[in-house]
């Protein structure tokens, strides 16, 4: 095949570099991090308060934020609204036949809880608090779990103050616990079994059964909400669905936290009614109605006012 | 051909008759429709195959032979036949909203050990991410000699090795502590797949960064809205953790990760972190709120054991089950899953009568470390009612253990790691129901 002598040179330089080559030590891929791209993401905070930026809240400043922010999911004292996770109380649960895990009574540390705050909170919004707002959020909910005073600030040093109750109660995995034989014949006893069978009706058989009416999705049988709604929308609408998507469907989606529906005219006409500047003032701003705590730009601060009233737009025009 | 087994049923089913006594309602009627009838000796229901009039069964030529079927590329990705109706599921009232939610695998509709990505059972805790891969990194830094930053290009660079192996996620049957309650073998185990992962090694990324003496602990961070983060002893990073980003031979899918995920075999899924953009190495594990608040098994005692990573051994009967009931007299092949977090299956017996004897079941096709392993037996149905369960045991010898062994240790109100034998209800008429033997 190959006529020149070039190629034969060419074709043994080839056969010698494919022989293999072990490495050995870093292979050099990749660029090195910097101090300022690692700040940027290094949010982690460890028990010991190792993360911890600067910054200071007090249990006064966390009340109006609490009540603005997470409320409107966690209830005004952490007791949770509707299926919500519950923040606060549990005491003296955990050995009985109902045990309530929250921050008081479960949590071992409080860095976790700064961490968790920050990193992931409020849901529709995470990493939009600044540190100070973490630090009083923080010492908010640790006072709602009666760990701290009404007059606590939290900062680097309170914190090493902040002892969890449930601390001493954690241990390391200690499975295998059970053990188990590979009996092969009248391993039980018969007469000793008790037989419990399901409920009917809780879980979705829909899918293989025909006497279910539960549904295997969270949309219901139907799509429903702003999904199933057809109608002509205007630029600003159609500019406002993705942020809906993104901001305002948690709540608006479901009906969550008292939030009226989009998509469902009912819970709409009497908004509407109110004009399209109340409508987004109350977006923008936030406010407080008859059914629950509408956030200020549904706790999403990053979103500009133009993107919120687009939103806005949306929700109104595909709920008429 | 295995040896056929004839399980012999009166003496338990006189027991469960005096026990049906304390059912009460729906409860008692199903019993009632699974095991007394048949021992009363009633009349059992014919199976007879459906007479056909259709236009397309022989001798008739079937329409769909009678004219050219679609060219290629006409689908470009592909998708299953529209006759099947695969799909992944959840249990809406499980969770307040479909972001931190849970939905799973259809474990009857699978064939083989693998699931195909498009029904790998989901978790999240703040919705799915879109990364673009492009503009997405992965850093790793703390107490390394050489942080680095990562494109996914980058990250191709390293050798990679492709493993098949299973993810499931700790609350797999959590439902069920407190009782039976789900009514499908895709709720009660389906929070469990497996895949042929593609990826590198962590072990050589740690490697390339240079872990100090001092670094224990790594910190895996996701780039999602929860910002999902474990701790990770360096043992198992250095044992068989990889990083990858390829499953069942194509880019993972958004909803494992894309573009790129930890993968810790035989742990804890939620310990696989996903969209993975951070590693920090460090002395000393963060004790973060999925290692505290959850993911940590709260014993009757009230204290509370954590780092609960392993899964330990498992196995379920997924054929029949109650989406698939018998619907045939006579030969019956019996098969379901098995999977041990600690290493390969040993062997997986099968009981028709609750557990009080068991019989050998088959190991088909490939028995890998922590992965799915498909077991079989072989049988006569003739409409007597069963209560049917499986037993894995691993290479480790540990034995899948019992629900009340379980219960009698770490009580009723548990949520993770419910590894116990499952019993489905056989019924004379072939029906499959979940119900719990305590
Ligand atoms: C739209 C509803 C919503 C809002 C608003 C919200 N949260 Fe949450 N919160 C959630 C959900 C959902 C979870 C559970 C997420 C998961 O499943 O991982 C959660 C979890 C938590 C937890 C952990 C609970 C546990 O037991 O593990 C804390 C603490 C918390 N939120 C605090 C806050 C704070 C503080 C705010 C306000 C800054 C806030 N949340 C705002 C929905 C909300
Ligand atoms: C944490 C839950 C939550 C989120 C997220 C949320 N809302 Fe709301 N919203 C509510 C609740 C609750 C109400 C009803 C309050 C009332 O009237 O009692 C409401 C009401 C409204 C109203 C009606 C105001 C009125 O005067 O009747 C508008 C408009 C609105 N929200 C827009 C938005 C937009 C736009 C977003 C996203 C950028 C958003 N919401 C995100 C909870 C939420």
């Amino acid at each position: 095949m190959f006529r020149s002598p070039k190629c034969g040179a060419f074709t043994a330089a080839l056969l010698m570099s494919i022989s293999p080559v072990l490495i050995a030590g870093p292979l050099g891929i990749g660029a090195p991090a910097t101090a300022e791209m690692i700040a940027g993401w290094d949010i982690d905070i460890r028990p010991d308060g190792q993360g911890l930026p600067p910054g200071a809240g007090s249990v006064a400043d966390g009340e109006g934020l609490y009540e603005a922010q997470c409320a409107s999911c966690h209830g005004l004292f952490g007791e949770g609204a509707g299926r919500w996770p519950v923040l606060a109380g549990g005491e003296g649960t955990l050995d009985t036949a109902h045990p309530e895990k929250t921050v008081g009574s479960y949590w071992p540390y409080a860095s976790t809880l700064w961490d968790y705050i920050h990193r992931a909170m409020p849901y529709p919004a995470p990493q939009s608090l600044t540190d100070d707002e973490v630090y009083a959020i923080t010492a908010y909910v640790l006072y709602l779990n009666d760990i701290v005073d009404d007059d606590f600030v939290l900062n680097q040093e309170t914190f090493q103050e902040v002892k969890m109750p449930n601390e001493p109660n954690f241990y390391i995995d200690d499975r295998p616990d059970v053990v188990n034989t590979r009996c092969m014949a009248n391993c039980a006893d018969p007469a000793l079994f008790e037989i419990v069978t399901t409920i009917n009706g809780v879980t979705p058989t829909a899918h293989f059964k025909e006497d279910s009416g539960v549904a295997a999705n969270h949309y219901g049988n139907e799509s429903s909400g702003a999904e199933s709604v057809k109608v002509a929308l205007s630029d600003a609408a159609v500019a406002g669905e993705s942020v809906h998507a993104k901001a305002c469907n948690v709540c608006h989606g479901a009906g969550i936290a008292g939030a009226p529906v989009t998509g469902d005219a009912g819970a709409w006409t009497d908004r509407i009614a109110q004009g399209m500047s109340t409508l987004n003032k109350h977006a923008i701003e936030g406010y407080v109605g008859k059914n629950g705590v509408m956030p200020a730009k549904g706790g999403n601060m990053a979103l500009s006012d133009d993107e919120v009233a687009n939103a806005v737009a949306f929700m109104v025009e595909s709920s008429q | 051909m295995t040896k056929l087994f004839e399980p012999s049923l009166p003496k338990l089913m006189e027991a469960l008759a005096s026990e049906a006594q304390g059912l009460k309602g729906m409860d008692r009627r199903n019993f009632l429709k699974g095991g007394i009838a048949a021992v009363a000796g009633l009349a059992s229901v014919q199976i007879i195959p459906k007479a056909n009039a259709e236009p397309n069964l022989p001798p008739n030529i079937p329409e769909w032979q009678t004219y050219l079927g679609r060219g290629v590329v006409a689908k470009p990705y592909g998708e299953p036949s529209e006759f099947e109706d695969l799909q992944r599921r959840t249990v809406p009232w499980l969770t307040a909203d479909a972001q931190s939610s849970i939905s799973m695998t259809p474990l009857q509709d699978l064939e083989g050990i693998i699931t195909p990505s498009g029904l790998v059972f989901e978790r999240y805790h703040g919705g799915i991410p879109n990364v673009n891969p492009d503009q997405h990194r992965l850093i790793i830094h703390g107490l390394v000699d050489r942080p680095i930053v990562l494109s996914m290009d980058d990250l191709r660079r390293f050798p990679s090795v492709s493993e098949i192996r299973f993810i499931e996620c700790p609350a797999n049957g959590g439902m069920e502590w407190r009782g039976a309650q789900m009514e499908a073998v895709q709720f009660t185990h389906g929070m469990l797949s497996c895949c042929e992962w593609t990826g590198v090694k962590l072990s050589s990324l740690l490697a390339e960064v240079g872990v100090k003496p001092e670094g224990k602990w790594i910190l895996a961070e996701g780039a999602d809205a929860a910002g999902m983060s474990r701790s990770i002893p360096i043992e198992k990073a250095l044992d068989d953790a990889l990083i990858v980003w390829g499953q069942n031979g194509e880019a993972l899918r958004p909803e494992q990760g894309y573009p790129v995920r930890l993968l810790l075999p035989g742990w804890e899924g939620n310990t696989s972190v996903k969209w993975l953009r951070r590693l920090e190495v460090g002395d000393q594990p963060w004790h973060h709120r999925e290692e505290t608040s959850k993911y940590t098994d709260l014993m009757p005692d009230g204290r509370a054991r954590r780092f609960t990573w392993v899964q330990e051994c498992n196995s379920v009967i997924t054929s029949p089950c109650p989406e698939k009931p018998l619907r045939h007299r006579g030969f019956l092949e019996i098969q379901g899953f098995a999977w041990s977090g600690k290493g390969k299956i040993k062997a997986v017996d099968v009981s028709f009568d609750g557990g009080v004897n068991w019989q050998r079941a088959e190991l088909k096709g490939l028995v890998l470390d922590k992965a799915l392993t498909r077991f079989s037996l072989q049988t006569q149905w003739n409409g007597e009612p069963w209560l049917l369960q499986s037993r894995a045991i691993d290479e480790t010898g540990y034995v899948q253990p019992t629900l009340r062994q379980l219960r009698d240790l770490r009580g009723g109100w548990s949520i993770y790691h419910k590894n116990s034998i499952h019993t489905w209800n056989v019924t004379e008429k072939g029906e499959v129901y979940n119900v719990q033997i305590s």
